[in-house]
């Protein structure tokens, strides 16, 4: 549905995407997860067709962004950053102004404000100006807008930016209905946020793809990490090299006495690590299955950004 | 052209519900009243004078008329800059601009969407200014054509400053600098025409007589309609459009 090749976008000396690839299939829900300034909002003002790249391609349901414009942008909805309202008009009509820039059927208009209104369930204040709406309601008469064309595809980007916790929870679970009636790409910087409504995510940091991976493998268990602490390190690299050979295990750090074990999740691989462990050299102290292996590579990810910021100082 | 229809009307209904729209419009009767008051009374002795040569029709709309007109035009240089200053500057700053770049809309539609926001918003403060003539034909015999011939006029340059606002409003994110710089290139036109003044040579003269907007304007205030002079609003309104059209474009490949 979404296909970026080579994608690169340059705002002055400044790389802010660089040669970004990746592909979207139809009905997919993905977050689009990297640290502030990482090139999430250039890479979707590019997809919507905002502002075009310095160089690459964007295709959305195989048409070219820039070739066909009109075409494309019918297919979207995009919920930019800061949510595109009009401080002086009512949602309802602000979202009629919306179906029509983005040509709605005339005989439609009506079917999907009221979809719009119910989906993000603004009804009750339908008839009130949007200034004098709470922010939690202006995102979210922001979302009504990118979804009242009811587009194949829904771009947002950092949707719950600024609300509160209830909020946030709320938007989450308005995320979650609508999997299955759009491809959804949206874009973060909250792990958690990933974890919560998603199928599959891309980390994105500098400009460039750290990690690309589904959530969910082809068998149906996710990856998961274990947390070993031993007492004795001279028996450690031989469990090191035990647990390597094992075909389920993806990796081994050794951190100190303690080791992190990522591996295909399913029961029978926890039984079988376990019993590894427990009747190695190394005597095991502390067992923990953590909840997957994303935590880890986000932290890692923005810890060495951080790091490598404080040596530049 | 549905999608032109939705942003003209949205943007008129926001300029003419605003204050500033308020103000200008009270402000600008209260100033073409007045002003339309002294020349009536001033009109009226100077026919009673003896002295004077009689007060046929034409004279009543040279006296008053003309300088009515004239008069609307002059506070139109600096009021329509502050009736279109928001056309686009505030979309930009409010990141509503955003949403109509991402629509399956083109350039075009948003600049001329826009240009007919303004122009209808302006075409409600000339048909203010259409109650004078109205209320004096009550007491006073005169020719209608003629009065709407120099009115055609006094569109066909509103619609110049609108395009020309729309332009300034293009360019920046501020509404004042967008006021200011309409302002200046209303008279920047109105400075041109010295230029005719100062030109060697009758091929010149006849150039910058002809691109000149006061002559335009005069001629149309005397009640003459000429298809050239048509031609030249016209031509010179489409290609203001055409530039803020260029510069909407502008900002998709930055
Ligand atoms: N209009 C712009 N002009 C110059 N630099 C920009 C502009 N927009 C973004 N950047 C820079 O590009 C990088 C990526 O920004 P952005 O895509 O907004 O990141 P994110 O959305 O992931 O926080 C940042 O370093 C940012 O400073
Ligand atoms: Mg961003």
């Amino acid at each position: 549905m979404i296909k970026v090749k080579n994608l690169t976008k340059v705002y002055g000396d400044r790389k802010a995407i660089d040669n970004l690839s990746f592909e979207i299939a139809k009905g997919e829900v993905v977050g689009f997860l990297g640290p502030n300034g990482a090139g999430k909002s250039t890479t979707m003002k590019i997809i919507t067709g905002f502002m075009a790249p310095t160089s690459g391609e964007a295709m959305i349901g195989g048409e070219d962004v820039f070739e066909n414009p009109v075409a494309v942008k019918k297919k979207i909805g995009y919920l930019p950053e800061a949510p595109p309202l009009y401080p002086e008009m009512k949602v309802k009509d602000y979202l009629k102004f919306v179906a029509e820039l983005k040509s709605v059927p005339a005989d439609k208009i009506k079917e999907y404000i009221d979809y719009a209104l119910s989906a993000t369930q603004l009804n009750e204040v339908a008839h009130r100006r949007i200034e004098n709406l709470s922010k939690g309601f202006r995102q979210r008469v922001g979302i009504a807008q990118a979804l009242v064309s009811q587009p194949e595809v829904l771009i947002l980007d950092e949707p719950t930016v600024g609300l509160d916790p209830n909020q946030v929870a709320e938007i989450r679970s308005l995320i979650n209905s609508l999997k299955g009636k759009h491809t959804i790409i949206f874009s973060t910087h909250i792990l958690s946020e990933v974890q919560a409504t998603c199928e599959r995510y891309i980390i994105i940091n500098e400009g460039k793809i750290i990690s690309h991976k589904s959530l969910v493998s082809e068998a149906g268990a996710s990856q998961k990490v274990i947390k070993t602490l031993c007492f004795n390190e001279s028996g450690m690299n031989g469990l090191v090299a035990k647990l390597n050979s094992l075909k389920f295990v993806n990796s081994v750090k050794v951190n100190g006495k303690e080791l992190i074990i990522s591996f295909e999740g399913e029961s029978s691989h926890i039984a079988e690590l376990s019993k590894v462990i427990a009747t190695s050299e190394a005597g095991l102290v502390s067992f923990s299955i953590e909840q997957d292996s994303l935590e880890d590579v986000f932290i890692k990810l923005t810890s060495k950004k951080e790091s490598k910021d404080g040596g530049n100082q | 052209m549905r999608a032109i229809k939705a942003i003209a009307w949205k943007d008129f209904k926001t300029i003419v519900f605003s204050p500033t729209f308020f103000i200008i419009a009270f402000l600008c009767s209260a100033i073409w009243g007045s002003n339309f008051m002294r020349a009536v009374i001033q009109f009226a002795y100077q026919s009673s004078n003896p002295m004077q040569l009689g007060g046929g029709n034409l004279n009543l709309h040279y006296n008053l008329f003309v300088s009515l007109v004239s008069f609307v035009n002059i506070i139109f240089i600096f009021a329509i800059p502050a009736i279109t200053m928001k056309l686009i500057s505030e979309e930009k700053k409010q990141k509503s601009y955003d949403l109509l770049l991402t629509s399956p809309i083109t350039s075009t539609d948003i600049a001329v969407g826009k240009f007919v926001a303004g122009f209808g918003v302006s075409l409600l403060l000339i048909g203010i200014t259409l109650f004078y003539p109205m209320l004096l034909s009550f007491f006073a015999k005169f020719s209608w054509t003629v009065l709407l011939v120099a009115y055609a006029g006094l569109v066909l340059v509103t619609a110049l400053y609108v395009a020309l606002g729309l332009l300034a409003s293009s360019i920046t994110q501020s509404s004042v600098l967008s006021v200011i710089l309409g302002i200046v290139f209303n008279l920047i036109l109105w400075l041109m025409a010295q230029a005719a003044m100062s030109a060697k040579g009758s091929a010149a003269v006849e150039f910058f007589e002809y691109i000149s907007v006061p002559n335009q304007l005069y001629a149309f205030l005397k009640g003459t309609m000429s298809v050239g002079g048509l031609v030249f609003f016209l031509s010179v309104i489409i290609f203001f459009v055409f530039l803020t059209q260029r510069m909407i474009e502008a900002t998709r490949w930055r």
